[in-house]
């Protein structure tokens, strides 16, 4: 019976996409040596963090809990009310940006090294299938046997268990958004007590096991746009991975006069986990993995020759020439991102314990009676911080004939709380001389810190007022006048 | 075969002139947009001045980047594309400059129309009726034009590019018409033909098609042909094409509902807009596919050639583009962004990712073909295209944060469901406010990579000699056996399964019990048969198709029943759901004299750039603004007002919410009322005379459209506007607020208390979908 | 050789006949997947009309009426069962209600009624005048709706009816039950 044979990438097409449209699915060789392992460590590591963020309590609140139910966020010990949902653009920027420089300078290492989609592939599901069905030769030789009964357990087997990892990864990544605790409750209960938590997991189970068990390198090739992007934004001095052609072409058998130093061995092919030929220069699918140099270091090792025929460096590396790290643009980058950071620690430092929302009372702009002119305020009070404080409203500046009813004590909130009070300012008609502009401000009991927000007090045109203050007059006169 | 050969000159100095429009224009029209964009976190700069507020000039924004600015580049991209795909010189050098003048004549008139106020009111299709015509015209323009260029071509079979602009060019005039008919009160105003729930579905099958139809399937004729030439590649797929361009001109027409999710719309049209919506991912990541894997080959020239790596980039943002879309039309999606800002950075991915790139990497691929030299800088085209980039980052990184942090704080409640956990509107506002101030640092980075390119054309154009392109051709009669009459036109399989299956599907639709069940099997039966035909018969399909190739007057047949099917079948059956006499068990009062006259100044201002007036059928909307809107609570709207955006909170039941004092107050300053508001004041309205003499012409159109308004008898009109602004004007005066009678505040207040009046009706069956 | 007629050796991935300006065209086969999300995309549509239009028993009508009457049910639930004229005067002598009561009172309407309930902006509400009725379910009607031409807001949609149904029997602990 003949194994199929490992694929032959071709510089047009997708090698993973057949010429009959169907999923060419791609086993790679396992490879050894030191990007392997350091990819491991690292790789692990990152597993450990991305898993274990929900879990390891920082500041009485896990180090990453986006609480949805209660509309807060904790990351890192850090408490963010809903109001501060705006600072989730210097994260979104920020991993953007970041990765533009990194880009710039490291070529797609975060494909490579950090993404999700690589680490839970490569140091999970490919471990696993690695585990139960052999090397790559042993999963060729599986595929092109026919259906019997240790095929099936085999194969049944392991999309068991690739089920079973999904649903872990799901259920973790839940715990993200709501509490371990309440986590542990759902899942102990019925799913229809829980039916929106249910249905997410069930979704994102699948998936993932869509994903990793089948979909796999077409994420990156196809559905990913970061990917691409970062193709884009490389030039000619960053890093990537590459063939040295000048020392490898032509190619030929060892011992072949006049050859160079490939011995086109395939080896780069047979491991790389996307289906190229990195000899083939810089291709859409290259994650930046470093498979293929760890292979080819093993080869050239076999031969006695050196390292390096694939290795990471700069195009302009491969072409003879010394890669300038500092460059206009990674330079500029550098700035961009320096003046970034320190947007975003302004604009966390603007974050303040408490938060302070001043509305009107639904209805008039203001009541004017017989003594005096009349605004209703609807004061909100936010406390920020985990622990209970007592706020004070004052109104610096405001006319002395001013009075202001409501809110005369301090306000004790509890952690994370929220109050909403009415604040009623009225002013004596003969006091009013037409509209002015008001300060609420907002301090803890201490004077640690204040927000102020501008209101104005509004009422009648003062002409109609003193003119229905002279009608009345009259009607009393009127009145007192038998 | 007696073959003579020739020298053909092409037509490049039109696409000279449109190219260099396409980067005036661009410019302005991004200018506008950074200016309406700084003015929601500052409203200082709408400077108490009527030309300079949002309302007015975020339609001058919309409508320069879609008409002037895609525009021209689209006729620029079509015009080089099209003589060299089918050999021959644009038929008339009189209509081609006809075309370009009228066009940007059209624009200079939009220009100054809509900061003026002049406007029809729906999205997009603000342009009154006078434009509209010219509009019209000039697309005919084009149109003879290119379809006489199609005629004279030296080359039998049409490129896929060709197809994508035939379906633009029928498309966009169906759509443009349809959607602009109106009725003249004025020489400067109208009503449109249709209103309230009519007029709704009318606007968004023409604004999503306009996307679609606009935006896109030019652009992607112009990435068939410019993307396989700059990569020099092959396209990487005939075949996907093929299914690309018929799914997507059947399928788009479709989704316009889905911008009307949860609202006042029929559920059956709702549930057409979704699940079109969703059935148009695949054709439309057909096309990203197509683009991208025939870059694929040239993926290592993406670092050192500008052109494809904006192409690269154009591409990518068109698949995240229309991967959010049919995501957002899901319902439940839909209820959390609509009206947000995940809307706004939606359509930007689209436009500065999609159209802005390809616009970018056409041009400076163009520029050294068109006037014989070397651009004049890569490197600051490189710049461009990372400045670029990182402004679209920041733009739709900013939008996607605003939009879901309002959408969840308004859609946020409290004490197990019952109360709205945010029930003061400007609450939201607030904790979006610094986004809207990175959103202008993202649109603002973008503009300055446009002026790059500006600059780099002006070197690059400036001393240059233009150049014409040429080509030598053999003239050869075509084959008469492979005309394609109406017979075969018809009576093939593909065309015969697709319009059997629409039958069939559409009683299934609409059918009675009996007809819906024979429907169901007839859909079933002919889908069936067509797989069955297309495995055995493959070979007759794809020949018939190569011959429909050779013929273009019946692909621009097919393509017209194509993109027609789906309009008529949804609007046909609404036209019948909105009369009068029906719907839900309410109907609208109909506004008085003067509540018109307000409601015509709510529309000059552009007031429903940021305010709705739908209530949609969802808890906290009901929570927040009152019970949901009917059908029959709009029915008298002509042009329907009920938004896409919620920048501040819905209207549709404000009346009598709050006393008279309160509205004058707001129009005067609206922080007065509302502290932390961000809309304009509108001083001018204090000051200014309602019109009241145009109203017998507006009451006259009105009555022509089925509003029930009186003969009104001389002086009997003017006495009951008189009567209302003389009611109002005291009622103000009570509260302290001195203002004449005849001033526009107060038709406005008439007209904003009047929103969410109806009259309970006996309720009857609905009509059944 | 024809100019149109691209250079093709055998083997190669098939590529049409012809050439336009010089652009040629492969004609590969779709990839599987991407044909699948179409067939899935048409599949969906046609089980959701079903669901939505034949099986349908749910618009988006019933939903919100449903909801909406779930919100309207709890909210009389959590001001008790049935809020008559006895009840009230139950709660208003039952201090679970009662201190509840104060401190909503205390937070919410003593700025304008005054602390003592003796009145300030508002009028008191330890007198025998009532404005605006003098039955407990008046009282309640006035809190939850306001009144707005005189400033006093509805305070319904704000504290919600548990809490204004706590006030009320606070304010009502005041006066002599019948």
């Amino acid at each position: 019976m003949s194994i199929p044979a490992a694929p032959r990438p071709n510089r047009d097409f997708v090698t993973t996409i057949r010429e009959d449209g169907s999923r060419l699915f791609l086993h790679p060789a396992d490879v050894h040596g030191r990007w392997t392992s350091l990819r491991r460590w690292s790789g692990w590591l990152l597993i450990v963090v991305y898993l274990a963020l929900p879990w390891i309590p920082v500041g009485g609140h896990p180090a990453v809990f986006l609480d949805v139910a209660e509309r807060r966020f904790h990351l890192f010990g850090f408490t963010l009310a809903f109001q501060d949902t705006w600072l989730m653009f210097f994260g979104i920027t920020g991993l953007g940006f970041s990765l533009f420089f990194i880009t710039s300078l490291l070529g797609r290492v975060w494909c490579g090294w950090a993404c999700p989609q690589t680490v839970f592939l490569e140091h999970v599901y490919r471990r696993v299938e690695r585990w139960l069905e052999g090397d790559a030769v042993a999963r060729r030789q599986l595929d092109s046997q026919p259906w019997t009964a240790s095929k099936l357990i085999r194969r049944g087997g392991k999309q068991l268990v690739f089920f079973v990892i999904s649903a872990l990864i799901a259920h973790l990544f839940l715990a993200y958004y709501v509490s371990l605790p309440e986590l542990w409750t759902m899942m102990r209960e019925a799913p229809g007590q829980h039916w929106s938590a249910f249905v997410f997991v069930f979704v994102f189970t699948s998936i993932l096991y869509f994903n990793f068990a089948w979909f796999r390198e077409q994420l990156c090739i196809v559905i990913c746009p970061y990917g691409r992007l970062q193709s884009v934004l490389l030039d000619d001095h960053s890093l990537v991975i590459g063939y040295d052609a000048k020392r490898g072409e032509p190619r030929g058998k060892v011992g072949t006069p006049e050859a160079g130093a490939c011995i086109d061995c395939n080896r780069c092919v047979q491991v790389c986990p996307t289906g190229i030929d990195i000899r083939q220069g810089l291709q859409i699918e290259c994650i930046a993995c470093s498979a293929c140099i760890d292979a080819c270091d093993t080869v050239m090792d076999k031969v006695k020759r050196p390292r390096g025929l694939v290795r990471y460096d700069s195009p302009a590396g491969f072409a003879g020439e010394r890669t300038r790290w500092l460059r206009p643009r990674t330079v500029f980058y550098a700035v961009l991102l320096g003046v970034g950071t320190v947007v975003a620690s302004w604009a966390l430092s603007t974050v303040r314990p408490a938060n302070l929302a001043i509305t009107r009372l639904v209805g008039a702009p203001y009541f004017v009676t017989d003594e005096a002119v009349r605004n209703q305020f609807l004061v909100r009070i936010v406390n920020k911080r985990d622990v209970a404080a007592r706020f004070v409203i004052t109104l610096p500046g405001a006319p002395d004939s001013l009075v202001r009813t409501g809110m005369d004590g301090a306000v004790e909130l509890a952690p994370l709380a929220e109050e909403v009070r009415p604040l009623i300012v009225q002013i004596p008609r003969k006091n009013y001389s037409g509209e002015f502009a008001l300060t609420v401000r907002l301090a803890d009991e201490a004077g640690t810190f204040y927000l102020e927000r501008p209101v104005r007090f509004v009422g009648p045109d003062k002409q109609l007022l003193d003119e229905d203050a002279k009608e009345r007059a009259a009607a009393k006169l009127k009145e007192s006048q038998p | 075969m007696s073959d003579r050969k020739i020298t053909i000159e092409y037509n490049d100095g039109i696409v000279r002139q449109f190219l260099l429009a396409c980067v005036l224009w661009g410019a302005v029209g991004m200018l506008v947009g950074v200016f309406v964009a700084t003015q929601l976190n500052y409203w200082r700069l709408n400077f108490d001045l009527p030309w300079l507020t949002f309302g007015r000039l975020r339609p001058l924004h919309t409508n320069a980047v879609i008409f002037a600015f895609v525009g021209n580049m689209m006729f620029a991209g079509v015009y080089y594309s099209t003589q060299r795909l089918v050999k021959a010189r644009l038929a008339s050098n009189f209509l081609s400059q006809l075309h370009f003048w009228g066009w940007q004549l059209i624009i200079v008139a939009a220009a100054i129309t809509l900061p003026l106020g002049f406007s029809r009111g729906k999205e997009y299709a603000e342009l009154i009726w006078p434009i509209n015509i010219a509009v019209a015209f000039i697309w005919v323009v084009f149109a003879v034009n290119f379809f006489w260029t199609l005629a004279r071509r030296q080359e039998p079979a049409l490129y896929v590019a060709i197809w994508f602009y035939i379906g633009t060019i029928i498309t966009v005039a169906m759509l443009y018409i349809v959607n602009h008919l109106s009725i003249p009160t004025s020489l400067l105003h109208s009503y449109p033909v249709f209103g309230g729930v009519q007029d709704a579905l009318v606007q968004w099958w023409y604004g999503h098609n306009a996307v679609a139809f606009f935006l896109t399937t030019p652009i992607l004729g112009i990435m068939y042909y410019f993307v396989p030439k700059a990569a020099e590649r092959p396209v990487y797929s005939y075949r996907l094409s093929v299914i690309h361009f018929w799914s997507l001109v059947f399928v788009y027409i479709w989704a316009g509902p889905h911008h009307l999710l949860n609202t006042a719309l029929p559920g059956w049209l709702q549930a057409l807009g979704m699940s079109f919506s969703l059935m148009l991912w695949a054709p439309s990541w057909g096309g990203m596919l197509n683009g991208l894997l025939t870059l694929r080959g040239a993926w290592h020239k993406l670092r050192t050639d500008p052109v494809l790596k904006f192409f690269a980039a154009a591409v990518t943002f068109y698949g995240m583009a229309t991967f959010e879309g049919p995501l957002l039309s899901i319902k439940s999606v839909n209820a959390l962004g609509h009206y947000t800002d995940w809307i706004v950075g939606h359509v930007h991915a689209g436009a500065l990712g999609w159209n802005g790139f390809m616009a970018a990497g056409m041009i400076y691929w163009l520029l050294p073909r068109l006037w014989n030299k070397p651009l004049h800088s890569v490197s600051l085209a490189n710049l461009h295209f990372w400045v670029g980039t990182f402004g679209i980052l920041l733009y739709v990184a900013a939008m996607w944060t605003s939009g879901i942090t309002q959408g969840l704080m308004l859609n946020a409640t409290t004490d197990n469901g019952t109360l709205l956990a945010y029930p003061n509107f400007l609450d939201t506002l607030n904790a979006i406010r610094p986004m809207m101030l990175f959103r202008v640092l993202g649109g603002g980075l973008y503009l300055f990579g446009w002026l790059l390119l500006a600059y780099n054309v002006y070197r690059t154009v400036r001393g240059a000699k233009a150049v014409n392109g040429t080509i030598e051709v053999f003239v050869s009669n075509h084959a008469a056996e492979e005309r394609l009459g109406l017979g075969s036109m018809i009576l093939n399989p593909p065309v015969a399964f697709s319009v059997l299956g629409t039958v069939f599907a559409c009683a299934w639709m609409f059918g009675g019990d009996f007809l819906k069940l024979a429907g169901l099997f007839g859909t079933a039966l002919v889908i069936l048969l067509a797989w069955v035909h297309f495995r055995t018969r493959v070979s007759r399909w794809a020949a018939w198709y190569d011959r429909l190739l050779l013929n273009a007057l019946p692909f621009t047949i097919l393509t017209f029943l194509a993109v027609a099917a789906g309009g008529m079948i949804q609007i046909i059956p609404t036209t019948l759901v909105n009369r009068a006499s029906n719907v839900e068990g309410r109907r609208q009062i109909p506004y008085t004299p003067l509540e018109l006259a307000g409601r015509d100044i709510y529309i000059r201002e552009g007031c429903y750039n940021c305010h709705s007036q739908m209530i949609r059928t969802l808890v906290p909307d009901v929570l927040r603004y009152g019970d949901y809107s009917r059908l029959g609570e709009s029915i008298y709207d002509y042009p329907f007002q009920w938004g896409s955006k919620r920048t501040g909170p819905d209207l549709a039941r404000v009346g009598n919410k709050y006393p008279n004092l309160w509205h004058y107050r707001h129009m005067m300053d609206p922080r007065d009322v509302s502290p932390g508001s961000n809309m304009p004041n509108y001083p001018w309205l204090f000051t200014a005379k309602t019109d009241v003499d145009s109203l017998p012409s507006k009451l006259a159109a009105q009555r022509l459209l089925g509003v029930p308004y009186p003969e009104y008898k001389t002086g009997e009109l003017s006495a009951l506007v008189a009567e209302q602004e003389k009611a109002i004007a005291t009622d103000l005066k009570a509260a302290g607020a001195l203002v004449a009678p005849d001033r526009e505040i107060v038709a406005l207040i008439a007209y904003l208390q009047k929103l969410g009046k109806y009259e309970a009706i006996a309720p009857r069956l609905p009509v059944a979908p | 050789m024809n100019p149109n007629k691209p250079a093709q050796e055998p083997g190669e991935d098939p590529i049409r006949a012809h050439v336009f300006d010089g652009i040629a065209e492969y004609d590969r086969r779709l990839p599987n997947w991407w044909l699948v999300t179409l067939y899935a995309g048409i599949v969906f549509a046609i089980i959701y009309w079903m669901a939505t239009e034949h099986f349908g028993r749910t618009t988006n009508e019933s939903l919100v009426d449903a909801e909406m009457q779930r919100i309207e049910a709890e909210k009389l639930a959590s001001s008790a069962s049935n809020l008559d004229e006895a009840t009230l005067w139950k709660m208003s002598r039952n201090p679970v209600f009662v201190e509840a009561g104060r401190a909503t009172f205390q937070s919410t309407c003593a700025s304008c009624h005054n602390a003592a309930l003796t009145g300030g902006i508002g009028p008191s509400l330890v007198d025998n005048i009532w404005i605006h009725g003098n039955k407990p379910v008046d009282v309640l009607k006035t809190v939850t709706d306001g009144v707005a031409a005189k400033g006093m807001p509805a305070w319904g949609p704000v504290l919600g009816g548990k809490k204004v149904s706590e006030v009320v029997a606070f304010v009502l602990s005041h006066q002599q039950a019948p």
